[in-house]
């Protein structure tokens, strides 16, 4: 009699608990980070949930390293999370092959009204200019100096992105550093962050840009007769002397050579988050310049992790409540800005004395307005990055540059054959 | 023998002696050399999981203060070794180690078993088998992982430990090393067993078992190391810290903009331990079944 009232009970509770787990939904959300951010991204989801009781967030995280490997499995085996974030030049691919959703519907208006040029365009698609995502942040690269090595060689230090370096000033600076006394090399490109990450394309992309050439013809999609044209060729070639001449910290040797014992290198060509870091550790003798100028006009990168909702969600008014909520979050904000993070939201920016007129990294964000260049907006440009850094990490370990650019060039092509230029990005002109 | 023979044979042997010295002093210096240079960057990592500024241990890393600590500190063990919250490493240490022991655990049984048969079981077509066997191995993990990933989760097995320890239980490699160890031994020994009217799984537990210690050896830390170190499986079929193991916890230290080398270090000595010790542990079978192999062609 005992055994079978429990056993009823136990049915009953099982029953209870069951129902009150369906009740709720599950809002899956795929993230990448550092243990900051996790736990950050673990904290908001807990205020969601007080706040909407129904809700149940179940965070999905995947090393940065291996994040494009998760999110292909997850599309193999039909598991698409409903919000995901993404690095924003995957975003043509990711929308080309139906993975993502428009997302201003589903986010809140201040939001939107609320979202810089450059965190617009990182992520619009540029077939239907229809946006696809969002984030708090955007980011960029500068030129870091040291202070006491500069002021020793007489150098020059830009106060805004339009009294930049010529290329002719950067290379005879960069020359005269390396007989420096105490500078073991005058410049680090960064290139220990390997040719796994994206940091060959991000960073000297824009390299390219302002010499007068590009990764592909933006309006044409073709790569052969730009990637390997002259300009390119000649602004590669010029990176490859830096190489041969000793100049550039070499892969082997890390990234954290220019604050360092005895701060072996000069000048770093660096990401804006690698000021927290570098200032931490050099305090007053850290200058922030913005990027030189390599030919015709001045060009920066932009585009960071955004946020953005899939196809697969069930509960896409819910997933874009659940984005607005992180992006508007104080806590949120404010470790993001401790991280010293790059505003994509204007009240973001205001908020961040770092990046604010006459702050550190003023420059950085005047770039922003001024001289970014977005990676190629493309479906195929999961194939034009990693040509793109197999063509370079051959020319610095001292391979032809011509041919390097034209095989890089070509595969390019190819694989846009291949899909049939990627319909309708072939009728664009 | 006359006094000047006795006196030559003495500075011969003296002669020989100090030769023989001098080549022992190589030989030591070499293996010193050798040492050091596998055992510092161990040392490095332990140093650096002491120290408590993850600025300083980049800035230290290329000198030779690498390997010295002033004021050394366990808080970044403190910080990895938690059981609950956002990153359990605590939690993600005992994953591991429950996979490891299940996959190992399982993995002796199946390809003893696997090999036993193949060695001296009554099946037909057991040269056949074992040549497909030996062919499968040629197969590289990562050519047949989306397929493998698409199945557990139809299989509804993602995020579990089941799906971390079920496809890795048999290998090809194993068997084929448990095969040719039951191979070697004495033919009379199965012979006598079945005489006396042992069925073949007595024969195997009883007789053949026993005296495969170092092939168990052997697989037990091949078959551990590859476990411990399974990164990109677990990344694609584990979604949440239920059963996700440290090796991809530790990842999460190597982020998109910067490194946390402080508490990355720390949780490497943690997941270096269990390894290390089930390694010595097994050392000496370990050893000897390589010498074995050796001498046995």
């Amino acid at each position: 009699m005992m055994g079978k009232r429990l056993l009823s009970m136990l049915v009953a509770s099982t029953a209870l608990i069951a129902a009150h787990a369906e009740a709720k939904t599950v809002i899956h959300v795929m993230h990448q980070g550092d243990p900051g951010w996790v736990a950050t991204y673990g904290e908001v989801a807990k205020r969601f949930e007080a706040a909407n009781p129904d809700v149940d967030i179940e965070l999905i995280y995947a090393p940065h390293d291996a994040y494009n490997e998760k999110f292909s499995a997850a599309v193999m085996s039909k598991q698409l999370p409903d919000v995901m974030e993404l690095d924003a030049p995957f975003l043509a691919n990711y929308v080309w092959s139906g993975y993502l959703q428009p997302i201003k519907p589903l986010i809140d208006q201040d939001i939107l009204d609320d979202m810089t040029e450059s965190n617009i365009a990182q992520g619009t698609y540029p077939v239907d200019k229809d946006l696809y995502a969002v984030g708090l942040t955007d980011s960029s690269v500068v030129l870091y100096g040291n202070r006491k090595y500069l002021e020793a060689i007489g150098a020059r230090i830009p106060k805004s992105v339009d009294d930049a370096w010529t290329r002719e000033e950067f290379e005879g600076y960069l020359e005269k550093l390396s007989k420096l006394e105490g500078v073991k090399w005058p410049i680090d490109t960064f290139r220990g962050y390997g040719i796994k990450t994206e940091w060959i394309t991000y960073a000297y992309g824009p390299i390219l840009q302002s010499a007068g050439c590009d990764l592909i013809d933006r309006r044409s999609w073709k790569s052969v007769g730009t990637l390997d044209s002259d300009p390119c060729v000649d602004a590669l070639t010029m990176m490859q002397t830096w190489v041969k001449n000793g100049w550039v910290v070499p892969q082997s040797s890390g990234t954290n050579q220019f604050f360092a014992e005895g701060h072996p290198a000069a000048l770093a060509f660096g990401g804006h988050w690698f000021y927290a870091e570098a200032a931490a550790s050099m305090k007053d003798d850290i200058v922030v310049m913005p990027l030189p100028k390599f030919g015709p006009k001045g060009a920066s990168p932009n585009g960071t992790w955004i946020w953005g909702i899939t196809t697969a969600s069930e509960h896409p008014d819910i997933a874009g409540k659940f984005v607005s909520f992180m992006l508007k979050d104080k806590q949120f904000r404010d470790y993001a800005k401790e991280d010293s993070a790059y505003p994509g939201l204007k009240s973001f920016a205001a908020d961040s004395p770092l990046y604010a007129a006459g702050g550190p990294m003023a420059v950085a964000f005047e770039q922003a307005s001024k001289t970014a260049v977005a990676r190629p907006p493309h479906p195929a440009y999961p194939m034009i990055t990693s040509a793109f850094m197999g063509a370079v990490d051959e020319i610095f370990n001292r391979g032809d540059v011509k041919a390097a650019l034209t095989a890089a060039a070509e595969k390019i092509d190819e694989d846009i054959e291949e899909n049939d230029g990627y319909p309708p990005f072939d009728e664009q002109q | 023998m006359s006094d000047l023979a006795i006196s030559t044979l003495r500075t011969e042997v003296k002669r020989e002696r100090s030769a023989f010295g001098s080549l022992r002093m190589v030989q030591t210096a070499c293996i010193f050399i050798i040492a050091l240079v596998v055992v510092s960057p161990l040392f490095m990592l332990v140093i650096a999981s002491l120290k408590d500024d993850r600025f300083q241990i980049l800035a230290d890393m290329g000198s030779f203060r690498a390997f010295w600590v002033s004021n050394p500190t366990l808080a970044n063990f403190a910080e990895v070794g938690n059981l609950s919250g956002e990153l359990a490493f605590g939690r993600y240490l005992l994953n591991s180690l429950f996979i490891l022991a299940t996959t190992v655990g399982a993995g002796l049984i199946v390809n003893s078993m696997a090999g036993f048969v193949l060695a001296w079981g009554s099946l037909r077509g057991r040269a056949l088998i074992l040549s497909l066997v030996i062919a499968l191995y040629v197969i590289p993990q990562e050519s047949i992982i989306m397929p493998l990933v698409i199945m557990v989760s139809r299989a509804g097995m993602t995020d579990t430990f089941a799906v971390q320890i079920v496809p890795w239980v048999a290998s090809p490699l194993y068997i084929f090393l448990f095969h040719q160890f039951f191979a070697q031994l004495p033919k009379e020994l199965f012979e006598a067993a079945e005489m006396d009217g042992a069925s073949v799984f007595r024969i195997y537990r009883s007789i053949f078992l026993p005296l495969s210690l170092p092939a168990l050896a052997t697989v037990s830390i091949l078959m551990g190391i590859e476990t411990w170190n399974q990164y990109l499986w677990p990344i694609l079929v584990t979604q949440t810290d239920y059963a996700r193991p440290i090796a991809v916890a530790i990842a999460t230290f190597f982020g998109q903009d910067s490194i946390f080398w402080d508490r990355a270090m720390a949780a490497s000595v943690l997941m270096m331990i269990p390894i290390l010790a089930l390694y010595l542990a097994f050392q000496r079978w370990f050893v000897s079944s390589f010498v074995g192999s050796a001498v046995k062609g």
